[in-house]
């Protein structure tokens, strides 16, 4: 039950530590509900788009927004719908689809919710899921809970690739391309198929973590040691001037 | 070393069955370096003795247990598996099953680390296990985007890395290629630790190097001479299934080939150069059987997805009967038997998924469909009220087979069909697949299974797919 997130990919995102670039991430995430201005909240998503981009090619960096897309679309298309006040943008008839502040706030959601997927995608994509566990227990979180916080980070992926599998098997059986509505009726049985699937799993991996020694009384030792290039307060100093030079570019106070 | 005295072992419930006993008084003793075979057709509970042995069973699937079982002369029952975790190693039957890292170093790593190894030793004995099982260039390399017999090894390396006095290997051979069977064979009898070996295939290749043989039947544990042992498995096998039934019927000849293929699959894991495979020609025709072989993680499984329309090529074509197909054409000619045969099973009762191959035949009555349901399960040995997710692997390959039987595919891709099942079930599944004249491609890595079987061979050598004598 090994499903990865880490992506192989070059730039600066391969070269920060775990722990100074969790840190990084974290601190944006927090940015990006304070008083930012749109423009900074949409340079922001560029940014991480274009990182995701150089770092692991361009089909891998839309992955994300196609993950996505659904919610997306929904947010076009009622956030518009829930804002009424302000002035009119566009008029059907006598009825207001939508106003300048209701685009406002459409703005401001999707640019938030779009960077916080990209910045926290880019840390799952850039760091092994190893080095995810130590930089959470450096950070004080039991061994444990960084071990169940990691595992649940692998699951998640496991179904999704367990899915893929069955939808090819199921695919092959299909054959013929079918209509819209027949692939929305037949993906009950596969998606049923991947939980199935996912939760048998359970009871394997569980023996198989307590038959490796999970749960031994005694210290347990470390094969991987985290390295921050350049020293770890370089680092950690250059995660938090990042965000304080955003806040001082592009805060709204 | 290890003393099993009269075990006896229940499912709460096993497959449709309720309190299903599995092993009845099995006893025996292992002492240190002493090696034993112990042969079982699939589902006779081998997997089962393998994990109460390691104290993983009842303690994750329900059951009840009685009977014995001491290791260095103390008892196991009140002990966690992971106080065993330097005394026993289980190598599973399905790597899928037991791995649990992101890359093979931390896999490798993972029981060291429980065991408190200090680390400048964990390291070493991490890159050692590595390098002995060929898998040091895979050191970062995510399990998940490895073959088969890829994963097998990084177990064994596993195994090797803890070096435990007991290995307990449940079909260590399977999934290997014949290099890496005859190291493994080789590291067992070395003799360094007692090893209990559950198989049912590739006997002759263990013939002769245990120092002693058993069978596993309905939950009987039956020692003997290796001769009588080997012949007394051969006949249960023989007589659970019935190799080489029923006639070919070719209607008319198709022809599936592929011209100048380049096959590219890229790791996402690591920077490396992505995987690739060159095939200059490949094909096969009605009701001939062809078989795929290569060393593990030779490009076997990504060429048949390409075969059979799940994934694009870089280049080259397909054609069946001269004219080219895309992806989507090519799913409703070409089948694909996946080794696991979890992935292709979704509904609740065997009726249901043999009944789900026919709903796109309109013009067939429901009378006609119960009938065909109910003929393909008597012919693969289903019961048509079973709950497949419940079923037995090896009735799960055969629910498999009985889908594309109904499917009537006019090509078939069979990926490692002999795994977890026996020779002659794996040989009656073929043959039945064949009745309708479809042309089969079996990917294997017993030499001998393809040669009894094949009439041609394709072998991939250095990324490079060639026509090479059977069962070479």
């Amino acid at each position: 039950m090994t499903v990865n997130t880490f992506i192989a990919g070059r730039g600066f995102l391969y070269l920060l530590d775990a722990r100074s670039k969790l840190l990084l991430v974290l601190l944006l995430c927090v940015m990006v509900f304070l008083p930012i201005s749109q423009w900074g909240l949409w340079l922001l998503c560029v940014f991480a788009f274009l990182t995701a981009w150089h770092a692991m090619g361009f089909t891998q960096a839309l992955q994300p927004l196609r993950a996505i897309l659904f919610v997306l679309v929904l947010m076009t298309l009622f956030i518009p719908l829930t804002y009424r006040d302000g002035e009119s943008l566009l008029v059907i008839g006598r009825f207001t689809v939508a106003t300048v502040e209701s685009v406002q706030n459409y703005s401001f959601l999707v640019s938030r919710f779009l960077a916080i997927t990209y910045l926290c995608t880019l840390y799952l994509w850039s760091t092994p899921m190893a080095d995810i566990n130590l930089a959470l227990r450096w950070y004080g979180l039991p061994r444990n809970a960084a071990l169940v916080l990691t595992l649940a980070f692998r699951f998640i992926p496991f179904i999704a690739d367990s899915f893929k599998m069955i939808k090819d098997s199921h695919a092959l059986r299909i054959g013929e391309q079918s209509s819209r509505r027949q692939r929305l009726s037949d993906a009950i049985p596969t998606i049923t198929a991947a939980l199935v699937y996912a939760l048998k799993s359970i009871p394997h991996f569980a023996m198989s973590l307590e038959h490796r020694g999970l749960g031994r009384s005694g210290g347990r030792t470390e094969y991987r040691k985290l390295k921050a290039k350049g020293g770890l307060f370089t680092q950690m100093l250059v995660s938090v001037m990042i965000p304080t030079v955003f806040w001082l570019l592009f805060n709204t106070l | 070393m290890l003393k099993v005295s009269h075990l006896s072992f229940a499912y709460e419930r096993y497959g449709t069955l309720p309190n299903a006993q599995v092993l009845k008084e099995v006893s025996f003793s292992l002492n240190a370096g002493e090696t034993l075979l112990v042969l079982g057709a699939p589902d006779s509970g081998k997997s089962t003795l393998a994990r109460i042995i390691c104290n993983l069973l009842p303690r994750f699937i329900a059951g009840s247990i009685s009977g014995d079982l001491s290791i260095d002369g103390e008892s196991m029952g009140q002990r966690a598996p992971w106080d065993l975790t330097d005394k026993v190693t289980l190598v599973g039957q399905n790597p899928q099953e037991q791995l649990l890292m992101t890359t093979c170093a931390d896999e490798v790593a993972f029981p060291l680390e429980s065991l408190g190894i200090e680390r400048t030793l964990l390291v070493k004995r991490v890159h050692k296990a590595l390098r002995d099982w060929g898998l040091e260039e895979m050191a970062d390399v995510n399990p998940q985007e490895m073959s088969g017999g890829e994963r097998k090894r990084l177990l064994l390396a596993v195994a090797d890395a803890i070096d435990a006095p007991l290995w307990i290997m449940d079909e260590p051979f399977d999934d290997l290629d014949e290099h890496w069977r005859s190291q493994l064979l080789k590291r067992l009898l070395r003799k360094e630790t007692a090893v209990l070996l559950f198989g049912s295939r590739y006997i002759d290749e263990f013939r002769g190097s245990f120092d002693s043989y058993a069978m596993l039947s309905d939950g009987v544990l039956t020692f003997g001479e290796e001769e009588s042992i080997v012949l007394a498995y051969d006949k249960e096998c023989d007589a659970r299934f019935s190799p080489g039934v029923g006639e070919i019927s070719i209607g008319s000849v198709h022809r599936f080939a592929g011209k100048g293929l380049e096959i590219v699959h890229p790791r996402k894991s690591v920077n490396s150069t992505p995987f690739s495979l060159q095939v200059k020609e490949f094909h096969v025709e009605s009701g001939e059987i062809v078989a795929l072989v290569g060393p593990n993680g030779s490009g076997k499984s990504t060429l048949s997805r390409v075969l059979c329309g799940l994934d694009p090529s870089v280049a080259g074509t397909l054609h069946i009967d001269g004219v080219a197909k895309d992806q989507i054409a090519l799913r409703t000619q070409v089948g694909y038997l996946f080794q696991n045969p979890d992935y292709g099973i979704f509904l609740p009762t065997v009726r249901d998924e043999l009944g789900w191959s026919l709903r796109h035949d309109s013009h067939l009555s429901k009378q006609v469909q119960e009938k065909m349901i109910h003929s393909s399960a008597e012919l693969f040995h289903l019961d048509c009220d079973d709950n497949p997710t419940m079923m037995g692997y090896g009735a799960k390959k055969h629910l498999q087979a009985a889908v594309y039987h109904l499917l009537e595919r006019p090509f078939l891709i069979i990926d490692e069909l002999d795994s977890g099942v026996t020779y002659s079930a794996a040989f009656e599944i073929i043959s039945l697949l064949r009745m309708k004249g479809a042309g089969i491609v079996i990917i294997t890595h017993d030499r001998s299974f393809a040669r009894n079987l094949a009439q041609r061979q394709y072998t991939i050598i250095d990324g490079e797919v060639r026509e090479t004598e059977v069962g070479a």
